[in-house]
């Protein structure tokens, strides 16, 4: 955005405003299911707010954690979204570094999908502070920064620089689109071409996040972030598709099959290596044995009559298996039911295998050996759910904008007294009112898809 | 249409008034006093969180100045909030020490008087009986703590048991210390792992870094009758601690730092402690490490803990 | 042309993450798991240090304790009285041995398990206001620990060596005193076993059960 203001020649005074001021009405513009759609996000997310703010004003009391497990399900939700912002990125590198066409078109869903998932990330990290007042203690030059011993500091780094980066690519997208013009390669290409090493970074960080705990023998593994990055790119993709279905469903927008047969690809490829991944993973705990698999035999068969996981996790398993058989269909590159179905699989699956099934079992057995299990409570739940509400309503609105002008729906029409080089052609064809409605409708749609895959995951 | 073709032409700011954006307002509006009155509970922080507390720096920041405009606000919120006159100090490091600790456990019993000293003489919140020691009974034959039990409530020692107390080691190498993002855990010269309680974030980061379960958090505003909250605290160690911050064991340091012992070894009735200068090769601890055969928990780990076990 | 130019901010940032994870594993190479402490045991070197320091205070005995007896007085407290004022009329019974059979009427609530010693071991059946060593030595109640250490040697050295029983007060004798137990403190001399105790104080950690099975 500041590369934007650099290059603000006059025009840019008056029509920068305008692209900021339209955003903001096509983003409140709809039809009623639109409105019907904002207020159901609105009001979970308050929910959500609700608790939190009690959660804050009563202490972390009120949430399922303890001592022994002191992390639970928001930084798990945490860790799947980094997933999900990282999994945006295979659209990118077909869109951008393959040229491929088709892809190129719809490639900022993708990338509108990582700045939601980013900023939910982040919400997920600060509910889980216990000082969320002393947020600015993590700020570099404010606070102190234990950068670079501390590996959540380079997640900070890293987590936003990853939002920056799509912020830029996408808003510059959008404005050049908006005004008309063809984007200039030297403004975006090499920053795209940063985030797609950048998505690796970010859940790679993450990963080690974790795996950097010696004392955490669950976590220690050397497979950690490479699992995370063939799950994230199973994961990422699968929330694209269900998008790209639904905005392709309702009408109002064309997207070919090529990207989604692209992606089905994709995750062919992924959801394979995120099983054998696993499966490596389960032999190296099961066949030795030995007291650092305790975490493990936990996790899938239970211990000494604790078995709160053991549910999860074999859901998980169960979703991951049969999403990768139907993906591996020859009818995954026609039927929309089944990638559909597919996608929904393996979304939940991944969302309890990286959620659930990783962070918590880390901490049980304890350090010491104890048995304290968790189960998230209702708080936890409200505040998680408040985030994914609002996480959506960001998705919804920003696709809004983006559609109708990246679709050349909506264009920039230079007041006369200050044209200087803005094209002079009168607006491409208004979205009449009957297809605004349906593009509406579009972007209503997909997050409605995925909380029916939330509501389906809480017990 | 006549909508659209204003809109083209009008100043972004001079919009026009139509009924949907009149709507839209009163939505936002609506909106905003929802949001409002949900986190409304957070009023009920006023008075609890002064400004003073919300901008206040680093300890290693802190001037003397600061510091002692610093201790007396908390004495006063102590005044205020628990009753209690208390005296906040910050003894420093002493030159040329570096504290060990070693537990005998042929002699240890596990009757848990460490436990019950540490939770008095540091402010603990009574509610949750808060300790930095656990004991753990353990079968004679295995420190796999699987087979250990920190619940017992039966009279001790029982026959083929063994018991193990366990607390912060100090280590040499904290990874709990690493892992902070915000640099409000560090180690001291003394080798004392300290917490800046008014700079911790709550991330609970070092809890998962700790191989030890030696960190606890402070989950609620700690509970102190006025009468039990100890009056001798230092801002580095016993002090009442925020809720949401993480707290540990700090090998008593408003005491040791003075040369008394730590709380839990006074308290010991079965002398299983022994504390002192690592660096004075006359010292107690020293003669342990020379004279007795000591392990030390995960080793393999390269924490490095300073809290040394031995049997006689 | 394009590719080349974005090519290198790509590699610059993949050779930063690399070298992140190569900063984490060298710090991790460098750390010995073995404390340099424990080294330091090895080496001989000794500060001098001659800084005065306070002294060690051993709680022990003034004199000859009271034998409590089956008497109560008008109060209803049991009477006390001091060995000699038995002994100088009786003779003791020398040949009495720990944990025989219960001890006689004089000696009230007295348990005697002290391995195979009799009373005489200790006690000096020539003054009762005092004990003996094995080699017929009078000492003084006051030097009880000298008894003790003639079959306690491991303990004796490790009490001097101020790694056997329990103190309070300064572990820094340069700024304070230290108050050490003596081995009758902790260690009833008739029956030294350390007594059963019960744990009066528990965490209460939410969600941990208590105790594990079989127990």
């Amino acid at each position: 955005m500041a590369i934007q203001a650099q290059q603000a020649r006059p025009g840019h005074l008056v029509s920068y405003p305008r692209f900021l001021w339209r955003s903001l009405v096509m983003a409140t513009d709809g039809s009623l299911a639109f409105y019907a759609w904002m207020t159901m996000l609105t009001a979970v997310a308050l929910v959500g707010a609700n608790a939190w703010a009690n959660q804050v004003a009563s202490g972390m009391i009120v949430t399922n954690m303890t001592d022994h497990v002191s992390w639970g399900l928001y930084i798990a939700n945490f860790t799947f979204m980094v997933g999900v912002a990282a999994g945006g990125v295979m659209m990118v590198i077909p869109g951008y570094l393959y040229r491929n066409k088709e892809m190129h078109d719809v490639v900022i869903i993708g990338e509108l999908l990582a700045i939601a998932a980013i900023v939910m990330c982040l919400l997920f990290v600060t509910v889980d502070l216990g000082r969320p007042d002393r947020f600015w203690h993590l700020i570099p030059g404010l606070g102190r920064f234990n950068f670079p011993i501390s590996m959540l500091t380079w997640d900070v780094i890293v987590l936003n620089g990853y939002l920056l980066l799509n912020l830029h690519i996408c808003g510059y997208l959008l404005y050049i689109r908006y005004l008309g013009k063809k984007p200039e390669p030297r403004w975006y290409v090499p920053f795209v071409m940063i985030s797609i090493v950048w998505a690796v970074s970010i859940h790679t960080v993450t990963a080690f996040l974790f795996s950097g705990l010696g004392g955490r023998p669950f976590w220690k593994s050397a497979l950690l972030a490479p699992q995370f990055l063939a799950s994230a790119f199973v994961a990422g993709p699968a929330f694209l598709i269900l998008t790209m279905f639904i905005l392709r469903r309702i009408g109002g927008v064309v997207i070919s099959d090529r990207p989604i047969q692209l992606l089905v690809q994709i995750i062919r490829v992924t959801v394979l290596i995120n099983l054998l991944m696993l499966c490596s993973k389960l032999f190296t705990e099961f066949y030795t044995g030995g007291a650092y698999s305790k975490h493990a035999i936990y996790l899938f068969f239970g211990w000494e009559g604790h078995n709160a996981l053991v549910p999860w996790i074999w859901t998980a398993i169960v979703f991951n298996l049969i999403a990768a058989v139907l993906f591996l269909l020859p009818a995954a590159m026609r039927s929309v039911r089944v990638v559909s179905i597919a996608c929904v699989l393996a979304f939940v699956g991944l969302w309890i295998e990286k959620g659930m099934g990783l962070i918590v079992p880390g901490f049980v057995p304890s350090t010491l050996s104890e048995m304290v299990e968790y189960v998230p409570n209702l708080t936890e739940w409200q505040v998680s759910a408040g985030i994914w509400a609002f996480g959506l309503m960001i998705y919804t609105v920003a696709l809004k904008i983006a559609i109708p002008i990246m679709r050349g729906e909506e264009r920039f029409i230079a007041p006369v007294e200050v044209a200087d080089d803005t094209p002079h052609e009168p607006p491409a064809d208004q979205p009449p009112a009957g297809e605004a409605s349906a593009t509406d409708q579009t972007q209503a749609d997909p997050p409605e898809r995925d909380s029916g895959g939330e509501s389906g995951r809480s017990p | 249409m006549s909508d659209s073709d204003k809109r083209t032409i009008s100043l972004p700011v001079l919009g026009e008034v139509s009924r949907r954006t009149a709507l839209k307002a009163g939505g936002a509006t609506l909106g905003l006093a929802a949001f409002a009155a949900a986190v409304s509970p957070l009023a009920g922080l006023r008075g609890r969180l002064s400004a003073q507390e919300l901008m206040q720096r680093h300890y290693k920041e802190l001037s003397a100045d600061d510091k002692a405009k610093i201790f007396e606000r908390l004495e006063n919120e102590a005044k205020e909030r628990y009753g209690a006159d208390v005296k906040i100090k910050d003894p420093k490091a002493i030159p040329g020490v570096r504290y060990g600790y070693a537990i005998n456990l042929s002699v240890c019993n596990g009757n848990g008087a460490c436990m019950e000293a540490c939770h008095r003489e540091n402010n603990h919140d009574r509610s949750t009986n808060q300790s930095y020691i656990r004991v753990f009974e353990m079968p004679i034959g295995t420190t796999d703590f699987k087979h250990g039990d920190s619940t017992y409530t039966h009279d001790v020692p029982r026959e083929g048991k063994y018991y193990l107390p366990v607390q912060c080691f100090q280590c040499e190498n904290p990874p709990c210390v690493d892992v902070c993002p915000v640099e409000a855990t560090w180690q001291e010269e003394d080798g004392i792992v300290v917490v800046d309680y008014n700079w911790c974030i709550g991330c609970r980061y070092c809890q998962a870094a700790c191989p030890y379960h030696a960190r606890r958090f402070n989950w609620k505003e700690p509970q102190i009758p006025a009468e039990e909250v100890n009056p001798d605290q230092g801002y580095l160690s016993n002090r009442i601690r925020p809720a949401g911050v993480v707290e540990k064991c700090h090998f008593c340091l408003h005491r040791t730092r003075e040369g008394r012992q730590p709380a839990c070894l006074e308290a010991c009735p079965t002398g299983a402690r022994i504390f002192g200068n690592l660096l004075d090769p006359e010292s107690e601890i020293r003669t342990v490490l020379r004279t007795k055969r000591v392990f030390v928990l995960k080793e393999e780990l390269g924490a490095r803990p300073t809290l040394f076990y031995f049997f006689d | 042309m394009m590719r080349g130019r974005v090519l290198i901010p790509i590699v610059v940032l993949a050779a930063l993450l690399m070298s992140i994870g190569l900063v984490r594993i060298m710090a991790g190479a460098g750390a010995s798991p073995r404390s340099e402490f424990l080294a330091a045991t090895m080496s001989t070197e000794t500060v001098p240090d001659e800084t005065p320091r306070w002294l060690v205070e051993i709680s022990l005995p003034d004199g000859p304790p009271r034998v409590v007896t089956d008497r109560v007085d008008s109060m209803g407290r049991a009477v006390t009285v001091s060995c000699a004022s038995c002994h100088s009329n009786f003779d003791a019974n020398t040949s009495r041995r720990s944990a025989d059979e219960p001890p006689m009427a004089f000696h009230q609530g007295l348990t005697f398990q002290h391995g195979n010693l009799s009373c005489v071991t200790c006690h000096n059946p020539d003054d009762y206001n005092a004990l003996r060593l094995a080699d017929g030595t009078r000492i003084e109640y006051r030097q009880v620990m000298e008894s003790c250490a003639q079959c306690h040697a491991p303990q004796a050295r490790d009490y001097e060596r101020g790694l056997h029983g329990g103190m309070t007060g300064f572990w820094d004798r340069t700024k304070g005193p230290q108050k050490r137990k003596s081995c009758i403190d902790c260690h009833d001399p008739h029956a030294p076993k350390f007594p059963s105790m019960t744990p009066t104080f528990k965490p209460l950690d939410r969600f941990l059960e208590p105790t594990r099975p079989g127990d």
